[in-house]
């Protein structure tokens, strides 16, 4: 192991302080269930590393109908929060118990497809990301965090400080497909949120994850489904439209063409549910 | 690459090693303190071999830097053993022969204990669940799930006073 340094600041001031010291040269690692495989097997040799655990960032609290996690909250943490059912099922989906005791939720932002189960409920779910710097805080939406493999907005000076979620009551659904039932991989993870006038769908959120470069939204199946009540073939032609427009990848979990292929079933299903649910409820 | 003095509580006692930078709990562990019990197999997160206790959760401790648990609680499978005959999960897992290398018996158990710290009486559902990060390559599961079974009533028993 090369680590020269190994930082554990007990603050966000004293966090950002260390970032402007030591500049990109600084590894920052919140649960290190991404880093710490890199470093342990040589493929990262960080020259100085800053662990975030005693950074005061861990903390999860309703406040005026926002759900706020601290970026170094736990995924455990996540999965014992009550305000956003979904959220939960992703955590319940993500990992193991000993990965989410210390995996976080701002880390799961941060990691390659197909990991990023959280993300993509967060995506769903219209969440915003707060990244603080020497030159102060900056909020942005998720959807506009991400811009390619593993690049996104975070500046090198910069951290990911916090999440904000707004919290609705709007139906939502999280499916995570994989090879087995737990722990596992995702072929495809498909998160939805509906917002219904009456019988019709009034705004969509459709995120995938696995099937893109990041998490992804799929906008024009999102653009096919506003407007209409849900039929069989508007849910045909969204899920269709959703496969068409993914970019699914190879690797030792799935095929390419499998991962594109069970992104248009797994939409379809999630879509037939949240119709279904919606029926249920007398809409 | 100056080494630091980091103390944490293992097993009850207070104890201290010397690192370098980023030295993995698993290895103060097993390298400085001759605590071998916790296994050493993926260094990836991926076997469960390593997992410890930390404040009485489950952790990994090939992902864990030992600066992370400075002043900590640590747990390993040398600290629930006692120091006459065996803990009730190290019973049931010999009755029910949940073992045959025992690679990944001590991660296993401490897993185990955990569980049953939350959930004193977890049914196959919850154990298996609780189990998915936890790899056995040669004994298979059904063992291992019969055992947890098994020490969760024993357990359970001897903590309403009943005979075993
Ligand atoms: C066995 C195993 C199974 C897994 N299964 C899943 C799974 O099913 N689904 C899934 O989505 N993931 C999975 N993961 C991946 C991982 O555990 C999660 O994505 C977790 O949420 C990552 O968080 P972390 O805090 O551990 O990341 P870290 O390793 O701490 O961080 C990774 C990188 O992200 C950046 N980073 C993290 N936090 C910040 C911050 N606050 N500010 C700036 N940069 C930051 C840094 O560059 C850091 O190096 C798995 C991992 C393992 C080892
Ligand atoms: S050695 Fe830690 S999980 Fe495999
Ligand atoms: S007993 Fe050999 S790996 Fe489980």
């Amino acid at each position: 192991m090369t680590v020269r340094s190994y930082f554990l600041p007990r603050s966000l001031p004293e966090a950002i302080g260390l970032l402007e010291t030591h500049g990109p040269e600084l590894l920052v690692m919140a649960g290190g269930t991404v880093a710490m495989p890199l470093i342990n097997d040589g493929i990262s040799l960080p020259g100085a590393v800053m662990g975030l655990r005693r950074a005061g960032l861990d903390t999860l609290e309703v406040a005026g109908g926002t759900l706020r996690i601290g970026a170094a909250a736990t995924l455990t943490q996540l999965l014992a929060q009550p305000a956003v059912p979904m959220l939960r099922e992703a955590a319940r989906n993500t990992a193991s118990w000993s990965i989410r005791n210390m995996g976080t939720v701002g880390g799961n932002l941060f990691t390659p497809p197909p990991g990023g189960d959280v993300a993509v409920a967060l995506l769903a779910l219209d969440a915003g990301v707060t990244l603080a710097g020497p030159r102060g805080e900056r909020v942005l939406p998720l959807a506009d965090f991400f811009t390619g493999f593993l690049s996104n907005q975070l500046a090198a000076d910069e951290l990911l400080v916090e999440i904000q979620v707004p919290i609705r009551s709007d139906p939502t659904l999280f499916i995570k497909f994989g090879r087995k039932h737990a722990n596992t991989p995702a072929v495809v993870t498909v998160a939805m949120r509906l917002e219904w006038d009456g019988n019709v769908v009034a705004d969509a959120r459709i995120a995938l994850g696995a099937v893109g470069p990041h998490p992804i939204r799929a906008r024009e199946a999102e653009r096919l489904v506003v407007g209409t009540s849900l039929s069989a073939d508007t849910i045909a032609v969204a899920a269709a439209a959703a496969a068409q427009g993914c970019e699914p990848f190879t690797d030792a979990i799935a095929t390419e063409w499998y991962r594109r292929r069970m992104t248009g079933l797994f939409v379809s299903r999630a879509l037939e549910q949240l119709a279904q649910g919606a029926e249920g409820e007398g809409r | 690459m100056a080494s630091t003095i980091v103390a944490f509580e293992l097993g009850g006692r207070e104890v201290e090693v010397m690192v370098k930078p980023m030295t993995t709990l698993q290895s103060a562990l097993r390298d400085q303190l001759g605590f071998t019990a916790t296994k050493e197999g993926c260094r990836q997160g991926g076997c469960g071999s390593c997992t410890v206790l930390v404040n009485d959760e489950p952790m990994l401790s090939c992902l864990l830097p030992v600066e992370d648990v400075a002043g900590q609680r640590v747990t390993t499978l040398e600290s629930l053993t006692p120091t006459q005959g065996l803990h009730p999960l190290q019973q049931a897992f010999l009755d029910a022969n949940a073992f045959q290398c025992g690679y990944c018996t001590p991660g296993m158990t401490m897993l185990a204990q955990a569980l049953l710290d939350h959930n004193p009486a977890p049914d196959r559902g919850d154990i298996t669940q609780a189990l998915t990060g936890n790899i056995c390559r040669c004994t298979g599961y059904g063992p291992i799930v019969r055992a947890i079974e098994v020490a969760a009533q024993a357990m359970h028993a001897g903590e309403e006073g009943q005979p075993r």
